[in-house]
Formats: structure tokens, sequence, C-alpha cells
């Protein structure tokens, strides 16, 4: 399914430069429209603020790590719906548990590349589609 | 030849962002020392490894994810309580943190860092064993392994997401596929015998005499200058600002010159052209202190590789030193800030090595075991001062004096003439080092001259104070950028010289009648005050004409005095421009003046420079007056 190029995305990461290749990955598939936010608090004051399409998080962050955001974003009424990928260098069972758990809506182990990115990026649209 | 190509402006990205990352991370474990069971502390500190994993990942370094891996699961195993940081795991980490800069290093010469050292990755793998849950399967992760995989992209190592999902949205657990069942190798982890973990610092000591192999990476690292400059927001939008409103005064004076040469010559275009030039010129100095601005860093991203660094040296000479910072937000300008590095370095060896005393020793004097260090940054007028202080033995003007001697560097004659602060001073001479036995950490007769070389290069001074007993303090003074000079444009003749605006006090005229002989030299009593009066000319062994109408009372940090010129032509904020393969002694530079003409900028504390005064200034001189 091909999804709208003009998506908003939301990248949270604490290191910029990760922001950046997140960043970099989105353009190479196409999508433009990407703010980065540097914790899970600067995030859900973002998202608060509306016109987010679709969410990036690292887990690891200081004020509000990627779990809480994402368990802040399920219990948010106006937010709850948003697709949410889980990025993190941590490939432990438990922590992939419990960002399923949590209600993520994909996972990715860094490093990834573009083709990665794209392949769980489209299953989610797919889901998304599906309803 | 690189091993990046294509990722240049990520690796720059990822070296600058992960560096402060690593210093902070640094800082955090000096502090950690103190209080090993913050657990806000060791959280921290678990997320620079992991953030500096994560883009290292990115870059295709294994090896230095490799090293990320195993320190952040051994602080995993820290934060939650399940190992004790004793002083042995310290040095491990410490060692592994350098091994990570070291890395860096490596990667800021565009090559893929080579496996750290084995003993520290022995050392890691052998703390992370040494007390694991042999049962526990999950956080046994093997970390040589799994970055490999990880590499290699995902697929294999990755867990099945799908399979996990279904797994905690109806099946058990027991029922998900052993995605990590690879990455899961127990065997190798207990094969590392817990007892390889001999101290790293005595490992490093041993190792040293062999040629020093171990500060090689940070050699590299400490060269590598930095292209990219972190600036806030709002100063680039001041500069953008100004830039617009130029472009605005320009096209007023564009309109301004086609109604002049259209014929329209009144006294309200003029007046207008008045403006608008006045305003560009207003404009033009708000952006050149904007751009400077922009250059402008804080010292504390310097200050901050020093703790650690005193730290790790302390430890080494068996001494318990603390190293205090101030003044951290001090803004220098961006290219001291990296030729600070090294004399800074030195300076705060120096003090760890020679300047603090043993704990015994301290205790027999008096002094608490524990010593301070102080290095601090601050802004007074248009200087920076950098000071470093230590509360160890002082220096005693009469050894200094003494080994001067003894070493050749100065006459008896010589040494007697001297007082304390010149003695002191002679601890820069080339030469000099006043520990009989040569130690492993700062001393090899080299340093303390350069250290000075390098402060007088960027247009600096250095200055000592010591009390023995007391402590001793080295105190730096730069000028706030080296880019613009406030000179005063002097005359002899009419060749004109710029003189920095800093050191002059006042100008006045000479009244020849007035000029007294005190000990066969020229002086002149200004307000109470007597002044050697020396004649530019003079100085710069030119013939003296006549006598100098006009004096400029100048200031340097050494002495007040009273130089004789001929006239002057004014100020000027200079540009200066580096003589590059030609520096006669006395010029810190050129610049160019609004009609044209180049001028050399006189550097005056070289010209009347103490210590090795009376060997060099004539031979320089002769040089300058040739270039000129």
């Amino acid at each position: 399914m091909a999804a709208d190029p003009k998506m908003r995305f939301l990248v949270v990461d604490d290191f910029s430069t990760m922001r950046r290749i997140v960043r970099n990955l989105l353009k190479e598939l196409g999508f433009t429209n990407v703010d980065e936010a540097e914790d899970g608090a600067i995030a859900l004051q973002k998202l608060q603020g509306g016109g987010f399409e679709f969410v990036v998080t690292d887990w690891n962050m200081p004020n509000m790590d990627g779990l809480t955001l994402l368990q802040s974003i399920r219990a948010t009424p106006s937010l709850k719906h948003l697709p949410v990928l889980m990025i993190t260098a941590e490939a432990k069972k438990e922590n992939i548990i419990a960002a399923a758990q949590a209600g993520a809506s994909g996972y990715i182990v860094k490093p990834f590349t573009a083709s990665t990115l794209s392949e769980k990026l489209n299953k989610i649209f797919e889901k998304m589609a599906q309803g | 030849m690189s091993d990046f190509a294509g990722m240049e402006d990520l690796l720059q990205d990822f070296l600058q962002e992960a560096s402060d990352l690593l210093s902070d991370v640094d800082n955090k474990l000096v502090d950690l020392e103190k209080t090993p069971d913050d657990r806000g502390l060791l959280n921290d500190i678990f997320r620079g490894f992991h953030t500096i994993k994560g883009g290292a990942g990115f870059l295709n370094a294994t090896e230095l994810v490799t090293l990320c891996h195993l320190t952040e699961n051994l602080f995993d195993r820290l934060r939650n309580a399940e190992l004790g940081l004793t002083p042995e795991l310290m040095d491990t980490i410490m060692a592994a943190t350098k091994g990570v800069r070291d890395m860096f290093g490596e990667l800021a010469q565009g090559v893929q860092p080579h496996p750290a050292d084995t003993q520290v990755i022995a050392n890691l793998k052998g703390a992370l064993s040494g007390e694991a849950p042999v049962a526990a399967p999950a956080p046994a992760v093997v970390p040589s392994q799994q970055p490999a995989a990880a590499t290699a992209q995902g697929k294999p190592g990755e867990p099945d997401w799908n399979a996990l999902h279904a797994a905690v949205t109806g099946q058990p657990v027991a029922a998900v596929p052993a995605a990590q069942g690879e990455v899961i190798t127990k065997a190798e982890v207990v094969a590392q015998s817990p007892e390889v973990s001999p101290s790293v610092y005595g490992r490093r000591t041993a190792d040293k005499p062999g040629g020093g192999a171990a500060p090689v990476g940070r050699r590299v690292e400490e060269r590598a200058r930095e292209n990219t400059i972190r600036v806030d927001t709002s100063r680039l939008d001041q500069v953008l600002n100004l830039s617009g409103e130029i472009g605005l005064t320009k096209n007023r004076l564009t309109s301004l010159r086609a109604d002049i040469l259209a014929g329209k010559r009144d006294s309200e275009t003029l007046h207008a052209l008045d403006q608008a030039v006045s305003q560009l010129d207003l404009l033009v100095s708000d952006l050149q202190n904007s751009v400077m601005k922009t250059r402008m860093q804080p010292i504390g991203r310097l200050f901050q590789k020093y703790p650690r660094i005193a730290r790790d040296l302390a430890r080494q000479l068996g001494k318990d030193v603390e190293l205090v910072l101030a003044g951290e937000e001090t803004e220098v300008d961006k290219t001291m800030i990296e030729d600070l590095a090294d004399p800074l370095i030195h300076l705060i060896r120096n003090a760890v090595d020679h300047g603090v005393e043993m704990p015994a020793e301290r205790r027999a004097g008096g002094k608490p075991e524990k010593s301070l260090v102080r290095l601090e940054a601050r802004q007074e007028g248009d200087h920076i001062v950098l000071i470093i202080a230590d509360d160890g033995r002082g220096m005693s003007a009469e050894r200094i004096r003494a080994k001067a001697v003894e070493k050749g560097l100065i006459s008896e004659e010589e040494a007697n003439t001297l007082d304390e602060r010149q003695s002191l001073n002679l601890i820069f001479l080339p030469g000099f080092s006043t520990k009989t036995q040569i130690s492993d950490v700062s001393g090899r007769g080299v340093g303390m001259d350069v250290v000075k070389t390098n402060i007088q290069k960027l247009n600096g001074s250095i200055d000592i104070r010591s009390e023995p007993g007391k402590g001793s303090v080295f105190i730096i003074y730069l000028p706030l950028t080296l880019a613009i000079l406030p000179v005063l444009l002097v005359l002899l003749g009419d060749q004109p010289f710029a003189l920095p605006l800093s050191l002059v006090r006042e100008i006045l005229p000479i009244e020849h009648d007035k000029i007294q002989e005190v000990g066969g030299k020229e002086t002149l009593v200004v307000r109470g005050e007597v002044l050697p009066v020396i004649s530019l000319a003079r100085l710069l062994g030119w013939p003296l004409e006549r006598h100098p109408e006009y004096g400029v009372f100048m200031q340097t940090a050494e002495r007040s005095f009273i130089l004789g010129v001929d006239s002057f032509a004014g100020r000027d904020d200079a540009v200066i421009k580096s003589l590059e393969d030609f520096r006669p002694r006395g010029v810190a530079g050129v610049t160019t003046l609004s009609n044209g003409q180049i001028v050399l900028i006189l550097d005056m504390k070289e010209l009347l420079s103490d210590v090795s005064q009376h060997l060099d200034v004539d031979r320089g001189m002769r040089a300058l007056a040739a270039f000129a």
C-alpha cells in the first residue's frame, strides 16, 4: 500500500545524530514531513499540539523514556490511535515483550537500514489500512 | 582511503555529539567514585554507553559497538544492584572509557577502530561473568556475538516481532520461538576467568618504558581538529537579521547613488547619504561582533575532560587529588579553545605530579590528605584569565635559581639579579625541570617552555605565583578574540605602526626639559610616578634622528613605561593577519589600513620581554627593521 508521502512523523531521540539518521532514512523513503523531539516529555507536548500521524521513538532517553511515552500515548484518547515504532539498541526479549504489551506498533533494533525501516513501516501501514 | 565514504557528515556529527557525551560520562564516573550507589548517575552512564553504541552501529564500527555493549551491560548490572562497584571494577570501567575515546580518535582519522585492548575486554567480561546468575538466560548476552549479528543487519539476530506480539497477546511466552538462541552462548562468558583483573594502571605503567604505546590513540584524537561548531540559533538569527538590515541599507545607498548621479545634490540628499553611510558603519561592526560571537564557545567543553585526567594521574601516583572547576561558562574563541587544550593538560599534570605532595607528606605538613587543584576561567575586561592553582608544596625561588645555574641555563651573576617572580619564571626556560628524577608522567624536561610558547602564540601571557608549603598558581591571560584587535596607530617619520590599544593608558606630549636621566636611562615623572622613556625608534633599531615628541603611556603585565613616538595616525580595529613563514620577534602580525597601507602590529610584551630580553631583542629588531 502506498502511504501518503505528506504523512507527518515525529522522531524522538535524545541523540541528535540518531534523529538525523532516522530523518535521512525517512527521506530516502519519501517522507519529508518530519519533526523531532529530544525526549519523551517534549514529544508528548508536541503530540498534544496535534497534527502528527506517526511516531518513531527511541527507548532510552532522559526525562521520559520511550516506553513511558508509548504508554502515555496509549492512555491519551486523542493520541491512542497513533502508530508508534520503537527503535532501540536493545535486543532483549523482555524489552520487546514490554513494548508489545504497552501497545507498540513495531520494534526495530539498531542499527538498521532504510530497507528494514521501510519494511517495518509498510507492515504498520498495512495494519492501519486493515483498521 | 576513508572507511566512511559518503558518511563523513554523519561521522562528524556522531564524533562531536558522542565526544561530548563521553566527556560527560567521564565526569559522572569521577562523581561516581564518591557516591558509588547513586542510581541516577549509574543510569546516566548506562544511557551514555547505550547511545554511543547505537550511533556506532550505523557507522559499522563493530569494535566500538562491542566495547560499549560490554560496558553498558556492566552498568545495567550495577544499576540493578546485581554487582557492586569495587575499585578494581572502577579501573576496568575507566580503561574501557579510555578505549572508547581512543576509538573516537581512530574514527576521526577516518579509519575503523581496531579491537579494544584484549585485557580490557577480558576484564569487562570477567566482571560480567564473575557474579552473573548462571541460570538466568536472558541477561547473559554475549556481546562479542551480538553486534556482529546486528551489523550484518538484523535478520538472523533480530527477534521475531510478530511472533512475540502474538505471544504476549495470546499464547504463552514459552511458545515464543527462541529468536535469540544464537545470541546466548553463555559458555564464552563463563570461560573468562574472573581473576584476570589486574589493575589496568599497573599494567599501563609497566608498558610505558617500552615507548608508551598507550597514549597514541589519545594523541591522535587531540590532534584532530573539529571542523564543525555548534552555535546557539539565536546568535545565527542575529547574524541573519543584521545581514538583512545591511541589505536594506545597501538598497538605500543604491537609490541615493542614482539620485546623485542624476544631479540631485541638495542638502537633503547628502544628509540622507550621510545617514545611510553611518548606519552601514554601525551595522557592519554589529555584524562583525555577531559573527565573532558565533565562534565563541564555553570553555567548559574543554574543562570537562580534565577531572578525569587529574583523577587518573593522581591514582597512578598514589595521590588523592580533586580537580575543582569554576567559570566553565566563560566564552572563548573556538580556535583558542583548541590551542589551549595541550597547555592546560600540561599544567594540570604538572600540578598533580610536581605540585601536590604524597598523602603522607601532606599529613606530616598538617594539611588534609586530599589536595585540591582549581581550574578557573573568567573574563576580565577584554581579557580571559585562566587560573590553575594547587595547594601543594609550592616552589622555592632560591631552589629554582640554583637549578637553573646548575643546568647552565643562566650564570651565577644573572641569577643573583633576579627577583622572586623572575626566578619563578625560569621554569619556562627550555630544558628546565625541577625534579631531578624525570617522572613518567609530566616531566621530560620539555613542557613548560612549550606551554609558554603556545600561550604566546595566542597573544597571551603566563605568570606564576608560588609560596613554599602553600601551593602554586599559574595565571594565563588571553585576549578575548584572536581576530580583531583595537589598535593605536603611531608614526615614526611617516611610517605607521600599530600598538594594541589595551596596553595604552594615555597619550602625552614629551617636553624634553622634563626628561631626567636616572642611572643612565631617560625617565619622565607622570603624576608622581617615575616612568622610563623608551623610544620606539631605538627599540626597532632605527637611527634616532630626532627626539620623540609624543609619549604613549603603556602598561603591560610586567611593567609601565612611556613609548616615545613622532606622531599619531589614529585608532583602528585591526583585523590581524599573521605572517605565515616570517615572524620577527616583537611583531604580532600585520593589518591593512582603510587606505590600503600595510602596517605592522607590534607585540610590546615580546619587545620588552623580561627573561630573554637581552638575548633576543636586538636580533629580532634587526629582522623587523629589514622587513619594515
